[in-house]
C-alpha cells in the first residue's frame, strides 16, 4: 500500500531524516517505534507532503507521490491523525467531523460514515454540538480519529495517538485501532511511544533511530531480541 | 438639549460604526487566515472611493453599481499580489510581509496619482434626506450602513453555511488540521487574501457613500489607522469581531467628539483620535484578545 525509499527531510538547514525505507502493506497496522526526536513525526508530515522532502521516493497504490501536495494525497486515500489533534477547536464535533467530509468522494458517503463514527465512539453523537476545544482529552481524540475515518480513507497514519491518555482510555484506543483494521478493513501506520501496547496490535515492526530504521521484523521478533529492546525501546 | 445632541450623534455614529466595520472585515480577514497584516489597508479603501468616483463621474452610474465592481477590482489585485508577492514571503519573517503590504499600497497610491492625479475631488450624489428630529439621515449614508451590514451578514453565511466557507474556517482554526481533510491551504491562502482585498476596496465605496468628498490619492492613511484600532477591539483575527468593533468605534468617536465639542478651548476633532488611540492602548494592556471574545 505504501512504500518509502531513501526518503530525506528536514526543517530549514537542520536534516532529520537519513533515508529511512520502510514498506507497509495493505490490510495491516504497521508500527513505528522509536525514543522521543526520533524523527517519526517528521517521517509522517513528509510522508503526507507538507515537510517538502529533499530526496528519496514515496509510493501510494504503486503511484509515485512524493511531490503530490497534502490535500491530493488526501483525495487519494490518505489521511492522518496528527499527534496535537490539529483540531478546530471553536467549532462544533459535527462541524469537525463535516470537514472531514471535506472531499468530493467523502461527501457522498458522509452520512454513513457519521453513522459510522458515531457507533464507534457513542459520546460523540451526545456532544455534537458541542466545541471541539471544549472537550476531554479522550475525547477531542476521538474527534480526531472520527475526522479522519470521515475523510474516507484506505490508509490512515497515527500519530501518537495514545499519548496523554489515562491507562483505561488507551486500553480503548488501541482496541478502536485494530476494529479500524479488522471490520473497516483499513491500513495503518501506527507511531508509538508506549512499545508495550504497540506491539500487541502491530502486524509487522519497524525500530527507529536518529532519522533512518535500525530494526524491523514481526512482534515477536522484535519482542525476541534483547538488544533492539535495549538499545532503543527502553524495555 | 446636550442629550438630543449626543443622541443623535450616536445615531449617525451607528451608521458610520456599521461602514467602519465593514471597512475592517477584510484587514481580519487576511490577519485571521494568513497572519498577514495589511499596512496597505488605507490605499486599497482608497481605490474603491476613486471607483466610485470614477463611475459616477464618467458613466453617471450610482455608487451601488461601483460595489460589484469594486469587488472584482479587488479581488483581482488581492490575487495578483498574493501570487507575486505575499505567496513567497509568508514563511519568512514577519517583516517581509510587512514591508511587502506596505510597498502594495505605495503602489496603489502612486498608480491612481498618475491615472487621476493627486487633486482633492468629490462627486455629489444628490439623494433625499431624512430629518428624524434628534439628527439628519441622507439616503445614502442609509445605503452605506444597509449595504455594510449585508455584506457583513453574507460573509457569516458564507463563513458558516457554506462547504467553501467552512473550509476557509477551518484553514483559520487549524492548519495542518485543513491540509489531513483535504483542503488545499495554499488555495485558501490566496483566496481569503483575494477575497479581503475585495471587501477593503468594496468598502471604499460604501465610505465615499458616506463621506463623499475629500477623495485624494492619500486619503488612506487614517483609514488604516481607524482600521487597526477597530480590529484590536474586535480580537483581530475575527472579521464579525471586526464589524462589532466598527460599531463600536464609531459609538465612541462621535459620542466622545460631541462630549469633547462641550469643553471649551478643546479642538474636538484631534481629541477624538487621541481618545481612539488612549482606547487602544487600554484595551491591548486589558484584554488583548478584544472586547468581543470570552476568552
Amino acid at each position: 500500500m505504501l512504500k518509502v525509499e531513501k526518503l530525506e527531510s528536514g526543517y530549514g538547514s537542520m536534516q532529520v531524516l537519513w533515508g529511512p525505507d520502510l514498506e507497509v502493506k495493505a490490510g495491516s497496522i504497521t508500527s513505528l517505534l522509536g525514543p522521543n526526536g526520533a524523527g517519526k513525526s517528521t517521517l509522517l508530515w513528509t510522508i503526507l507532503g507538507t515537510v517538502t522532502p529533499t530526496n528519496g521516493k514515496v509510493y501510494f497504490e504503486g503511484q509515485d507521490v512524493t511531490d503530490l501536495p497534502a490535500h491530493k494525497k488526501v483525495n487519494l486515500g490518505l489521511t492522518m491523525v496528527p499527534e496535537g489533534k490539529n483540531l478546530f477547536k471553536e467549532m462544533t464535533v459535527f462541524d469537525n467531523l463535516s470537514m472531514g467530509a471535506y472531499r468530493k468522494e467523502a461527501q457522498e458517503v458522509k452520512q454513513e460514515n457519521l453513522e459510522l463514527v458515531y457507533s464507534m465512539f457513542p459520546i460523540l453523537a451526545e456532544r455534537k454540538d458541542q466545541l471541539a476545544g471544549s472537550l476531554s482529552g479522550g475525547q477531542q481524540q476521538m474527534v480526531t480519529i472520527g475526522r479522519a475515518l470521515m475523510t474516507k480513507p484506505k490508509f490512515i497514519m497515527m500519530d501518537e495517538p495514545s499519548q496523554g491518555l489515562a491507562p483505561k482510555l488507551i486500553m480503548e484506543i488501541f482496541q478502536t485501532i485494530v476494529k479500524m483494521k479488522e471490520e473497516i478493513g483499513l491500513t495503518i501506520l501506527l507511531v508509538e511511544q508506549n512499545a508495550a501496547a504497540s506491539l500487541g496490535a502491530a502486524d509487522y515492526v519497524y525500530v527507529m533511530h536518529e532519522g533512518s530504521i535500525k530494526a524491523e521484523g514481526t512482534p515477536d521478533e522484535i519482542k525476541g531480541s534483547d538488544e533492539i529492546k535495549e538499545a532503543y525501546l527502553g524495555m | 438639549m446636550i442629550f438630543e445632541q449626543l443622541s443623535g450623534n450616536l445615531i449617525q455614529g451607528l451608521v458610520l460604526g456599521a461602514v467602519y466595520g465593514m471597512a475592517t472585515m477584510g484587514l481580519s480577514l487576511i490577519f485571521g487566515v494568513l497572519k498577514v497584516v495589511n499596512v496597505g489597508h488605507g490605499a486599497c479603501i482608497m481605490v474603491g472611493a476613486y471607483t466610485a468616483l470614477f463611475m459616477f463621474k464618467q458613466f453617471g452610474l450610482s455608487p451601488l453599481f461601483a460595489v460589484p465592481v469594486a469587488m472584482i477590482i479587488g479581488m483581482t489585485l488581492g490575487l495578483i499580489f498574493y501570487y507575486s508577492a505575499i505567496r513567497r514571503l509568508l514563511k519568512g519573517p514577519e517583516l517581509a510581509t510587512l514591508l511587502a503590504t506596505f510597498s502594495f499600497g505605495v503602489i496603489l497610491e502612486e498608480t491612481i496619482k498618475q491615472l487621476f492625479t493627486s487633486e482633492v475631488v468629490g462627486y455629489n450624489w444628490d439623494l433625499p434626506k431624512f430629518d428624524i428630529g434628534i439628527t439628519v439621515l441622507s439616503l445614502s449614508k442609509i445605503l452605506a450602513a444597509v449595504g455594510s451590514i449585508l455584506v457583513a451578514l453574507l460573509l457569516y453565511l458564507w463563513f458558516n453555511k457554506t462547504r467553501a466557507g467552512m473550509a476557509m474556517r477551518s484553514v483559520v482554526e487549524d492548519d495542518d488540521g485543513a491540509r489531513v481533510c483535504g483542503v488545499n491551504v495554499d488555495w485558501e491562502y490566496a483566496l481569503s487574501f483575494s477575497l479581503g482585498i475585495g471587501l477593503t476596496v468594496t468598502s471604499g465605496v460604501l465610505l465615499t457613500m458616506f463621506i463623499p468628498v475629500g477623495i485624494n490619492p492619500y486619503m488612506g492613511g487614517p483609514y488604516t489607522l481607524k482600521a487597526f484600532v477597530i480590529a484590536v477591539l474586535g480580537g483581530l483575527a475575527s472579521p464579525y469581531g471586526a464589524f462589532f468593533g466598527g460599531v463600536v468605534f464609531g459609538l465612541v468617536e462621535n459620542g466622545s467628539y460631541t462630549l469633547f465639542a462641550m469643553i471649551p478651548g478643546v479642538e474636538p476633532f484631534a481629541m477624538t483620535r487621541f481618545f481612539s488611540f488612549v482606547m487602544l492602548l487600554v484595551i491591548l494592556l486589558i484584554r488583548p484578545t478584544g472586547i468581543l471574545k470570552a476568552k
